[in-house]
């Protein structure tokens, strides 16, 4: 079974078509990236497989369930959201974030047992920061909280993984080895993940298939394919130039000769 | 004076526990609106007859409400609505006072507090409503911790965020509404704030602060009794300031560590 099948799916707010005529279907077991820029619909689209939006037309399925059945279950998805603002002040520690992710699991009038503790547990030390766990989270790095809030989003040993920006607060050196561990654990458990950014150079070499949204889909389908002058004009507009760093940078030679 | 004791302590666990989340969701505002919107449905058990600690608890629960269902519609911000509602139930408590003229007295009580008429059913009014606030937020407590940390992550484990927001709000009604008496509804909103703000310097988890905020809330209803006796002062102006002292103490224990 398809673990996300969409069709012609349109959202409309406010007279304007934040997104037009989407249709993807994703197979279980594959990772996904959706890359364009800030304001393309995104996060919107992301919103909207979780069923925290609905649609204004077209058909959303989830393993062949309506978004808002899923959303009563509660542990299908594993969510990112992008931005995770959290006052350094906040009586949260690590451990007790990560094991909010096993709340969907749990359900409501229970409390959580060892074996929820034993799960949160697994997942800090899978994202290497198993050594934080009694810290305030919110006074952590930028990079040590998108770890931990991926751990949250795992503990709850979801099917689907819904990452928005995840690798915002990380610098360059440390992206590489987040989609590396990202990669890792998605072939280990099979997850099917989706994810959105706008660092289309990082995650091409990551992702099984790759779809470019500006309000509707320029490309779909092999990531190298995005890396195109076209769909580039297309996804981003004019003046957009691709440079692509290998171990040598012609791009960057060129200018540097000029 | 037992009684007082008795109430005072029931108060202060429940003000101690609804405190940590007012503090954590911000809701100062609501809850000083609610309490002071508790007038008007006092003021509605003078007119009609009727015991004005039930009226009030039904008020206070619709205003709660209220302003849940006016912010929600997007067109007023929530502290808009709350000012709203705030006002208008004052301004209804004082029109319907002023046609029931022969209860100045009782109303002094409702407004600062009245701890020595406290009755034998009030007593046990409130074991029960505490009762009831208590098992419920300890029964929903993951679920209004993950709420106040991420709505849109609550949602997406399957709470149902709009019911447990709801249920919070009514918690918090009837949580004003039973501390009325030893406090008054003019500074009852400071049982509210005081206990978790103090708790919150101190906490690293909720549990802590829990415990802390119930604790403190106790140690300054009995020590705030204690002094109004020995004194001779208000007890709800005794208890607040009290908890107001005990919390710059603790805020300046805190700095120079």
């Amino acid at each position: 079974m398809e673990a996300i099948e969409i069709n012609n799916l349109n959202l409309n707010f406010n007279g304007k078509d934040v997104l037009k005529d989407i249709t993807l279907s994703l197979d279980e077991g594959r990772f996904i990236g959706i890359v364009g820029p800030n304001g393309g619909g995104k996060t919107t689209l992301l919103r909207v497989i979780l069923g925290l939006i609905k649609p204004s037309s077209g058909q959303i399925f989830v393993f062949g369930k309506l978004p808002e059945e899923i959303l009563k279950t509660g542990n299908i998805f594993g969510y990112l959201p992008q931005i995770l603002k959290v006052e350094p002040n906040f009586p949260v520690r690590v451990i007790d974030v990560v094991m909010m992710g096993r709340y969907g699991k749990i359900g409501m009038l229970k409390w959580p047992r060892g074996r929820d503790l034993e799960k949160a547990m697994e997942c800090l030390s899978m994202m290497g920061v198993a050594d934080l766990k009694e810290m305030l989270y919110g006074q952590l790095s930028g990079g040590q909280q998108q770890r931990v809030s991926i751990a949250r989003a795992l503990a709850g040993e979801p099917k689907i993984l819904i990452l928005d920006e995840p690798s915002t607060g990380i610098d360059v050196v440390g992206q590489e080895d987040f989609y590396h561990l990202l990669k890792g654990l998605q072939k280990k458990f099979n997850h099917t993940v989706i994810m959105a950014s706008h660092d289309i150079g990082a995650i091409t070499t990551y992702v099984d298939e790759i779809a470019c949204l500006n309000h509707t889909f320029h490309y779909q389908g092999n990531p190298l394919g995005a890396l195109d002058e076209k769909v580039m004009t297309n996804l981003y507009g004019k003046n957009i130039d691709l440079l692509i760093h290998t171990d040598i940078c012609d791009k960057c030679e060129r200018l540097r000769r000029e | 004076m037992q009684k007082a004791f008795f109430v005072g302590i029931l108060v202060s666990l429940v003000s101690g526990l609804v405190s940590v989340f007012v503090v954590l969701r911000k809701m100062s505002f609501i809850g000083a609106g609610i309490s002071h919107a508790a007038f008007g449905g006092v003021a509605i058990g003078f007119f009609t007859g009727i015991n004005p600690i039930i009226t009030a608890i039904f008020y206070c629960i619709a205003v709660a409400l209220g302003i849940e269902a006016v912010s929600r519609k997007g067109k007023v911000s929530e502290d808009a609505s709350i000012g709203i509602f705030f006002a208008s139930s004052m301004a209804l408590g004082i029109i319907l006072i002023s046609l029931s003229k022969e209860y100045t007295i009782d109303l002094f009580g409702y407004l600062f507090g009245n701890i020595l008429a406290i009755t034998h059913g009030e007593v046990l009014l409130s074991l029960l409503t505490a009762g009831l606030v208590i098992v419920g937020m300890l029964l929903f407590l993951k679920e209004l911790y993950l709420i106040t940390y991420n709505e849109e992550i609550a949602r997406v484990s399957g709470i149902s965020v709009r019911a447990i927001n709801i249920f919070f709000l009514v918690v918090l009604a009837v949580s004003i509404v039973i501390s009325m008496k030893i406090v008054g509804i003019i500074l009852v909103s400071a049982l509210l704030v005081i206990p978790g703000a103090t708790a919150q310097l101190f906490a690293r988890k909720l549990s802590s602060m829990i415990f802390i905020s119930c604790g403190f809330a106790m140690l300054s209803t009995i020590l705030g009794l204690f002094l109004s006796y020995e004194f001779d002062i208000a007890p709800g102006g005794s208890i607040v300031l009290t908890a107001a002292a005990l919390f710059f103490t603790a805020l300046f224990f805190k700095r120079n560590q």
